[in-house]
């Protein structure tokens, strides 16, 4: 019995000094790697987490070798790959100069000689490495999961872009400074577009005036989750994506623009029909029109602009788009974003005049009639049961 | 009209009263009316919940894009209906005004403005007089051309509202705006006036079916239309004078 219990208790000792042994082997493994991967180079703890080492050490450690213009590789799909890195593009970018540097989007790179590149292209490359992206900024790149682009890129468009195709890589700029920047940015691919918004009334005051009233790309698209425009549901939502700035006081007031011209498309019949089938029916497709199918979608212009599609000189054609047959008096069907006024609409003046005072007067008539009657018939009922 | 007839012919006898009724309305009449109640109710109920269609109520009914396609064409409809009865209407008056086949009682006389005078005198304890009345005093004088300049109104500038780029080729656009505004607005003063001075004179001052049966009893010959009772039957309406203010 005494026998056992000493074997035990001798067991139980081997053991914890097995466990001991093991905890310093696993404390002090890791800490042999991480100092491999660092090189010779000393690693201070920073605040920024992301990027271990201070400012441009190892920037300046990579940049030894892809600080040479002539440093390239072929990729196994045959195209070349230049590796050169401007010092100057680096030093110009946002996040170098706050200590994140290229490991912290590099982040299969500990050493020298590097992992060998499986990416058949530069675009396989570019798609896979855009991922790092997501560390920090993490909010956005899950917003761009729900975009156009990303549902673009699932049905197998290689070229959709990602978070490097409108920010930079290494030249990560601030995306709106200038202010024009952005809808620039948006027309490196769709270049149409740009041209039809960069002489838009829009895109005049942004690019020539720097504007900060105007609406860039993103102001009506979306930043991120960028949406399909041309839906059901983004068509019947344009009056109020333009009534953001259109019913704004402060803003119109700035250029001597009404803000009626809202709560007037409400009123009307197009307006109406809009709002119907926004509160009801908002993915069933309407044809009736709204802000963008008289105004122009990026070219939008002043409507004094002889190539304003709402210009007297053009109105009649536009209302044809959905109005065929429609003669040239069609257009004074319009009442053109205005209260009713004598000279503009003098049909809808007089008849508004009419029944401003004529409902009240017969709704009055009647009812004072009828009370007059009833009035009459009652004392008239008493007196002859008193007499 | 020669219109005096009787329901029953036989002598008055002990026990028994003999009511006579006066013809008021033809058959055609009748149905004119009809066409007109129906027809204007469906013109108002698929109207209205077009006029309000930002307004909650109306898109619980007009549910889905389908639903409020058929209240147009129900409107449509009704409206050709309408349409049709105010061409047969007129087209009828005019041919027998021209041959002078027609009674001109429904046409406004002097003699209605004067009854309007001492009515309002009556109403307002001035007299206790009131009106002696024709076939149609002023008050179905007045139901009757308010409804016909107001169905003409209507007719006129929903046929603008259906078929603007046609209109259009004709008149200026201005008128579309126009029609738009005075075909909703003249419904509810229609509507107004038949559920309030329509209503309370057929169905609240008395219950006035004629239009229906086509006839009118002794009764309310006497006390309504005292002075056409006279001129058919040559009788006194009131033997006994009493109180003109309404019936036992």
């Amino acid at each position: 019995m005494a026998k056992r219990r000493r074997s035990t208790r001798w067991l139980a000792l081997a053991g914890i000094v097995v466990l001991a042994a093991l905890a310093v082997l696993a404390l002090t493994v890791p800490a042999r790697a991480e100092s491999q991967s660092a090189g010779d180079i000393y690693t201070p703890p920073t605040s920024m987490g992301v990027a271990d080492p201070p400012a441009q050490q190892t920037e300046n450690y990579c940049l030894s070798c892809h600080g040479d213009p002539k440093l390239s590789l072929t990729l196994p799909g045959g195209e070349t790959l230049s590796l050169y890195i401007s010092t100057d593009t680096l030093a110009k970018s946002v996040h170098s100069p706050l200590g994140i540097e290229c490991e912290a989007c590099h982040t299969n790179i500990k050493t020298y000689p590097h992992p060998a590149i499986t990416y058949q292209t530069r675009r396989e490359l570019s798609r896979s490495y855009y991922q790092a992206c997501q560390k920090c900024h993490s909010t956005n790149y899950d917003k761009t999961l729900d975009s156009m682009h990303a549902r673009a890129a699932a049905a197998g468009n290689q070229t959709a872009p990602i978070c490097t195709d409108c920010h930079g890589a290494h030249d990560v700029q601030k995306p709106d400074q200038p202010r024009s920047r952005i809808s620039q940015t948006c027309g490196q691919c769709h270049t149409q577009i740009f041209a039809d918004y960069k002489d838009s009334v829009h895109g005049v005051a942004l690019i020539q005036d720097n504007n900060p009233d105007v609406p860039v790309c993103t102001d009506c698209h979306g930043v991120h989750n960028i949406q399909d425009p041309r839906t059901a549901q983004f068509r019947v939502n344009t009056p109020d994506l333009c009534a953001g700035c259109h019913a704004d006081p402060r803003r119109m007031s700035k250029y001597g623009l009404s803000t009626d011209v809202y709560s007037l498309y409400r009123t009307s019949w197009h307006g109406v029909d809009i709002s119907v089938y926004k509160e009801n029916w908002p993915t069933i497709w309407h044809t009736s029109a709204v802000c963008t199918d008289c105004h122009g979608v990026h070219d939008i212009r002043k409507t004094d602009d002889p190539a304003s599609k709402v210009n007297p000189a053009n109105l009649l054609a536009t209302c044809q788009k959905c109005h065929p047959g429609a003669g040239p008096n069609w257009t004074a069907a319009w009442t053109g974003h205005n209260k009713i006024d004598l000279n503009r609409t003098p049909f809808l003046f007089y008849v508004e005049q009419f029944y401003s005072g004529f409902t009240p007067f017969i709704l009055w008539l009647c009812v004072i009639y009828v009370i007059l009657q009833i009035i009459r018939a009652v004392v008239g009922r008493v007196r002859r049961s008193l007499r | 009209m020669n219109a005096v007839s009787r329901s029953t012919t036989a002598p008055a006898s002990r026990g028994v009263q003999t009511i006579r009724f006066f013809a008021r309305f033809t058959r055609g009449q009748r149905w004119e009316h009809g066409l007109l109640i129906l027809s204007f109710i469906v013109l108002f109920l698929t109207g209205i919940v077009q006029k309000y269609r930002n307004e909650q109520w109306s898109q619980d009914i007009l549910s889905t894009p389908d639903r409020l396609l058929l209240v147009q064409t129900i409107h449509h409809i009704a409206a050709l209906v309408l349409t049709l009865e105010v061409l047969y209407h007129l087209i009828r008056a005019i041919v027998l005004l021209a041959r002078r086949k027609m009674s001109p009682a429904l046409f406004p006389t002097l003699k209605d403005v004067r009854d309007a005078g001492q009515m309002l005198k009556y109403l307002l304890f001035l007299s206790n007089q009131k009106p002696r009345f024709g076939k149609y005093n002023f008050e179905q004088k007045v139901t009757y051309w308010f409804l016909f300049f107001g169905i003409g109104i209507m007719v006129v500038t929903g046929f603008i509202l259906w078929f603007p780029v046609q209109v259009t080729s004709v008149v200026s656009g201005g008128i579309v705006p126009a029609a738009k505004l005075a075909h909703s607005t003249e419904a509810i003063v229609a509507g107004i006036f038949v559920l309030i001075w329509h209503f309370y004179h057929v169905h609240l001052e008395r219950l006035n079916l004629s239009i229906f049966t086509g006839r009118l009893n002794e009764d309310d010959m006497r006390q309504y239309h005292s002075a056409e009772f006279e001129r058919l039957t040559g009788e006194p309406a009131r033997p006994e004078t009493r109180d003109q203010g309404g019936q036992s």
